[in-house]
């Protein structure tokens, strides 16, 4: 009767034991699948992350097809306190509202005590992911973007190369347009992201106050004068230099117009660079015809997309799983993985571009190399401001670009969307 | 007037006392529509057989050669095939559910008098119009609280309540069009209230049933919001989402999103060519009678 007492007292302990040497399921939602240029970058760090925790940490990804569709639900789980153990902030400052609403996790401790992964961490990368002194984020996309331009239609134009200054720049822009030449791709669409590149370089490169402008997070007054300067050419850009579709156009507008060889230039980051030899996209050819080069007066876009985030989860388990993911998404191994198979560089400066990138990647490596001079360097304007200013800039740049609007009214719309989030 | 009359005194038929060129603008117009209804469907399968290149250069131009890489492109990049399934089974019981269910209380609504009659309905009818993302937050609450999450019966259940205010129009005006006598009828026979109602006047609403399960087949078949926010896995997905695999803020492939919509639409449109008279019906019906 004993025995048979111990062995049942046995077999339930074995019994209770099994939850705690259960497998953790991280659900992890993301829009990197499908046409996006990441969605083979995450797909190989889920397979490798799986294979090294087999038993012990399992990611089960769930697939939000569309950036926006993912906004949407993460601000429904957000609103429903429900979110997953680990959310990409990306460039859509879910940080903030995740905080907010104080659901994230402090990463300080973490990465004070493991060197390895402090060590990947340069000051912008703390400054993006950090609030109060306290890190919440890691991440593992550098961000850094310059523009593109056609050689064979400068050649045409007579043009030697990038332009050293603004003033050059609006020298090369007149040259190209009496040459026949649609000069520059724009877009006022989806945010207007190619259009607000420039914007943000012309600021930036504006003087002392237009560069701490752009370091500002959230700037809450958009009518000081560089941000109007910077208005005021792309006004004249939209009115004089860019394609019919522009207005209304969306990313996909501008792309196509320098991918199809209609326009000169094109602002956009590294990622764009497989396009250049998709023949579904591209002629045949075209990738040998595509330069890079920084902005003008030594400009470049250079920090650290806002990264990975743990959110507070009912067990320290699952927490404790979640850091070790991010921990893996954004360690150096993944960062070469997304410089390897995205061209996209790495948050990280101890990151090492690799051989292999700059062979699958050639323009990566004319773009590191044109990225030395950049002796100006800051996020992206869409990166900095307030998210609902991304709506007021597609819905009131068409104006803008057609005249019916001065840049002093856009820059003061501007300022009203932001005096709406205090 | 039926056609005898209109022709009488007359030996030829009315049709052919107009001479074609009186009718040719009848036709014209008609042509016209016939057009402008087709054209949305006839450029999205073009351009399905077109380059992402010739789509976003010439948007109205012929491909300049047929071939198929889109479709290709579009079964490889998504799990369209997976996602149609499901669509086909969640918007099947949802529309059965939902208008076998909701027909009851408009049958009780059109022939019944109760206490708060007027206000009930009122409020069943004006959920019609509260904005599906104020829907949203509760609505999530309310699935994921019974635990229905991320599961057929959960995106059914909400799919029902969606197309209840609906529903509960086209078949009140339905039943209110019926005449009374025949439920007297039936009643006089010896019949009870379920019997009646199932055996005697659910038959004879055939034609407003039809309307009420087109619109909602079409509605739930559509939908996108509720089903991105209510399922994560792939078993319970449907149609729409996988029509978001083609465009990202930097990438895209127009090619294969407009096979891919080609391929989501051909059963929409069967189902409106197969029922256009009842889904016809379903937009005047609660017009005229009410």
């Amino acid at each position: 009767m004993k025995k048979v007492l111990s062995l049942l007292l046995t077999a339930v302990m074995l019994l209770a034991a099994v939850p705690a040497l259960a497998e953790i399921t991280l659900d992890y939602p993301t829009f990197q699948v499908g046409v996006n240029t990441a969605a083979p970058v995450i797909a190989q760090l889920v397979e490798e992350f799986n294979a090294q925790h087999a038993g012990q940490i399992a990611i089960k990804v769930e697939e939000i097809p569309g950036d926006a569709n993912y906004i949407e639900k993460i601000k429904v789980l957000l609103a429903s306190n429900d979110l997953p153990p680990v959310i990409y902030g990306a460039g859509y400052n879910l940080l903030d509202l995740a905080l907010a609403k104080e659901l994230l996790v402090d990463l300080t401790e973490y990465v004070d005590t493991d060197p390895e992964w402090k060590a990947l961490y340069n000051d912008k990368a703390f400054e993006v992911n950090s609030r109060d002194g306290k890190v919440y984020g890691s991440s593992s996309e550098g961000n850094t973007i310059g523009y593109f331009y056609n050689k064979e239609l400068f050649e045409k134009a007579g043009l030697a190369g990038p332009a050293k200054t603004w003033e050059e720049f609006f020298a090369q822009l007149d040259t190209l347009k009496a040459a026949g030449i649609t000069p520059v791709s724009m877009d006022t669409a989806d945010s207007a992201w190619v259009t607000s590149l420039w914007m943000g370089a012309m600021i930036a490169t504006s003087g002392e106050e237009g560069k701490a402008f752009m370091a500002q997070m959230m700037p809450d007054n958009y009518n000081t004068p560089e941000v109007i300067a910077a208005l005021t050419n792309i006004q004249k850009m939209f009115m004089e230099y860019t394609t019919l579709d522009a207005v209304g156009g969306k990313y996909e507008n501008a792309a196509n117009a320098f991918l199809s060889g209609q326009t000169a230039m094109i602002a956009n980051g590294p990622w764009m660079i497989g396009d250049f030899s998709d023949t579904t996209k591209a002629p045949e050819g075209f990738s040998d015809k595509v330069g890079v080069a920084i902005y003008p007066e030594g400009f470049a876009y250079d920090e650290p997309i806002q990264g990975y985030l743990v959110t507070k989860q009912d067990d320290p388990a699952v927490v404790e799983a979640a850091v070790e993911m991010v921990k893996f998404f954004t360690g150096a191994h993944a960062q070469t993985v997304a410089l390897e198979k995205q061209g996209m560089l790495p948050a990280s400066t101890a990151v090492e571009i690799t051989q292999a990138a700059k062979d699958n990647f050639p323009l990566l490596a004319e773009f590191v190399e044109a990225l030395e001079g950049a002796r100006i360097r800051t996020a992206t304007t869409q990166a900095t401001m307030y998210p609902n200013l991304l709506d007021i800039m597609s819905a009131e740049l068409p104006n803008l670009a057609n005249g019916s609007m001065t840049p002093e009214q856009f820059a003061q719309a501007l300022t009203d969307g932001a005096a709406k989030n205090k | 007037m039926t056609q005898k009359a209109l022709t009488k005194g007359n030996n030829r038929p009315l049709r052919d006392s107009r001479s074609w060129y009186a009718r040719l603008p009848a036709y014209v117009y008609m042509l016209l529509c016939v057009l402008v209804a087709l054209f949305p469907l006839v450029w999205v399968i073009l351009s399905s057989l077109k380059t992402n290149a010739q789509i976003l250069s010439s948007a109205v131009s012929l491909p300049t050669d047929i071939n198929f890489d889109g479709y290709r492109m579009a079964l490889q990049v998504s799990p369209i095939l997976r996602y149609f399934f499901n669509s086909v089974i969640i918007t099947l019981l949802s529309t059965f559910v939902n208008v076998f269910l909701v027909s009851m209380a408009a049958y009780v609504f059109s022939r019944t008098r109760f206490r708060g009659k007027g206000l009930l309905f009122s409020i069943l009818a004006l959920s019609m119009v509260v904005p599906v993302t104020a829907l949203m937050q509760p609505v999530y609450q309310v699935i994921t609280s019974l635990g229905l999450s991320d599961s057929l019966p959960g995106l059914i259940l909400v799919y029902v309540a969606l197309n209840m205010p609906l529903t509960l129009l086209i078949m009140r005006a339905t039943f209110a069009g019926l005449p009374a006598s025949l439920e007297e009828a039936a009643y006089i026979d010896g019949a009870g209230f379920m019997y009646t109602y199932l055996r005697v006047m659910l038959p004879v609403a055939k034609g407003g049933l039809a309307s009420a399960a087109v619109m909602a087949f079409l509605n739930s078949w559509n939908e996108f919001t509720f089903a991105l926010v209510l399922t994560k896995s792939p078993a319970v997905r449907t149609l729409p989402l996988s029509l978001s695999y083609f465009t990202s803020q930097f990438s895209f492939n127009y090619t294969a999103l407009f096979a891919a919509i080609t391929m989501a639409v051909i059963p929409s449109i069967l189902v409106f060519a197969l029922f256009q008279e009842q889904v016809s019906q379903s937009l005047v019906i609660g017009a005229v009678k009410g």
